[in-house]
């Protein structure tokens, strides 16, 4: 046995828990080695003195200030016998279908939330034609009722409807109030998405009114 | 229900741990106090060795007691009292170490090594011409304080080991680690605190 078998024992040699055989060993190795008999001897003292150590005195009455302090405490229910792994296939279903609805949700929210988003934006409305303009023969598209401001649109949208009408091509030429319909911008899942094509019967967003 | 001094019946007395516990169970009080009574020696004296703070020490292990109570249905009946009892009052002289590392810093690391340095200086030079009893004392608030040093993991296995005498397996169930971690932790404690109390040793004349 060397000195770094035999400082590897002390614990277990302090302990009693050392088999026969080992020991003898260590205890021959301490015959021959002043230097591991030192070590463990002053293992043995320090472990002498913390063993010997006095006990702490308890102070008077501890039982009873205990009980009164659990007296006011409130007690803590039955532990719940819980099969946990009963709650296993059921949390690893719910987090499946919650993947799963959020990747459809990814995958389609392209198309589907934005027509509700529109549907949601009653301030702006499909533009209409109105009669008895100051110029009748450059038709100017006003809002729809429930629109405050009048609103000037040069798009596929009102020209379908109107059939023969046909916009002037410059916005100066209207002589009335023009209000721009900007294609808003919505932010889903920290993505824009555009609310709005160019087209401007699918407009929807914020308006800016510019008077001439 | 009968005030807390009477004395204790015979039946209660004669009664385990493990059946007063199940007795505490059904908000026997009389049972509470019995194993209060059984155990405050040992319960303080370990937070206190632990935290080397005799002041605390009462209200910590007031506190152990207390989540006894409160936690009597939690115990379960097969089990050691004695090891769930001392789990509760390791986990809570634990969260004690930690709250004032956070608070004070008392622990820090650095901090430590100034606390073994400062023992170990006391230590290797006491007064001449001090009593015998006064060296006594002095010796052995100079080992609680190296104990106190110990980094907190070594520590408590530490002290449940060389102090209250646990078996390693109780300490592992209290400590909620293996038994060969816990022979690790101790063997390392006892070498630290062998390498504190160096110098005193060796003004001894030890060996």
């Amino acid at each position: 046995m060397n000195c770094c078998q035999s400082r590897g024992l002390f614990g277990a040699y302090w302990d009693d828990e050392l088999t026969q055989a080992e020991r003898e060993g260590l205890e021959a190795h301490f015959a021959g080695c002043p230097s591991c008999r030192g070590e463990y001897d002053e293992l043995a003292r320090t472990l002498e003195l913390v063993g010997s150590l006095p006990r702490v005195e308890v102070a008077p009455g501890l039982d009873e200030r205990a009980l009164a302090k659990a007296r006011r405490a409130v007690p803590v229910p039955d532990r719940i016998p819980v099969a946990t792994s009963r709650w296993i296939p059921i949390t690893a279903t719910a987090a499946l279908l919650a993947i799963s609805g959020a990747t459809v949700i990814q995958w389609t929210g392209t198309l589907a939330p934005r027509s509700a988003a529109r549907q949601e934006m009653p301030s702006v409305q499909e533009p209409m034609l109105v009669e008895g303009s100051s110029r009748p023969t450059e038709p100017v598209l006003r809002a729809a009722p429930g629109t405050s401001e009048p609103v000037a649109v040069a798009g596929r949208g009102a020209a379908d409807r109107q059939g023969q009408v046909a916009l002037s091509d410059s916005l100066w030429e209207q002589g009335d109030d023009v209000e721009f319909i900007l294609d808003a911008m919505t932010l889903r899942k920290g993505r824009a998405h555009p609310t709005s094509r160019l087209t401007p019967h699918r407009a929807r967003g914020e308006r800016a009114v510019i008077t001439f | 229900m009968p005030p807390d001094h009477d004395p204790v019946p015979a039946p209660i007395v004669s009664l385990s741990d493990e059946d007063l516990m199940g007795r505490v169970a059904e908000q026997d009080e009389r049972a509470f106090s019995e194993l209060v009574r059984r155990y405050q020696g040992r319960v303080t004296n370990l937070v206190s060795r632990v935290l080397n703070d005799r002041e605390c020490s009462d209200d910590l292990a007031q506190e152990v007691f207390v989540r006894v109570y409160i936690h009597r249905r939690n115990y379960r009946r097969g089990s050691k009292f004695s090891t769930w009892l001392f789990t509760i009052a390791a986990n809570l002289a634990k969260n004690e170490i930690r709250r004032r590392v956070r608070r004070r810093n008392w622990f820090s690391l650095d901090a430590l090594q100034e606390m073994v340095s400062d023992s170990a200086i006391q230590l290797a030079d006491p007064t001449e011409g001090q009593e015998q009893t006064l060296q006594r004392e002095q010796l052995q608030r100079a080992v609680g304080r190296a104990i106190a040093s110990v980094p907190e993991k070594y520590r408590l296995a530490l002290v449940l080991r060389d102090i209250e005498g646990f078996a390693y397996e109780e300490i592992g169930q209290m400590l909620g680690i293996p038994g060969g971690t816990v022979r690790s932790r101790i063997n390392r404690a006892r070498a630290m605190l062998k390498r504190k109390l160096q110098p005193v040793l060796r003004q001894e004349g030890t060996p």
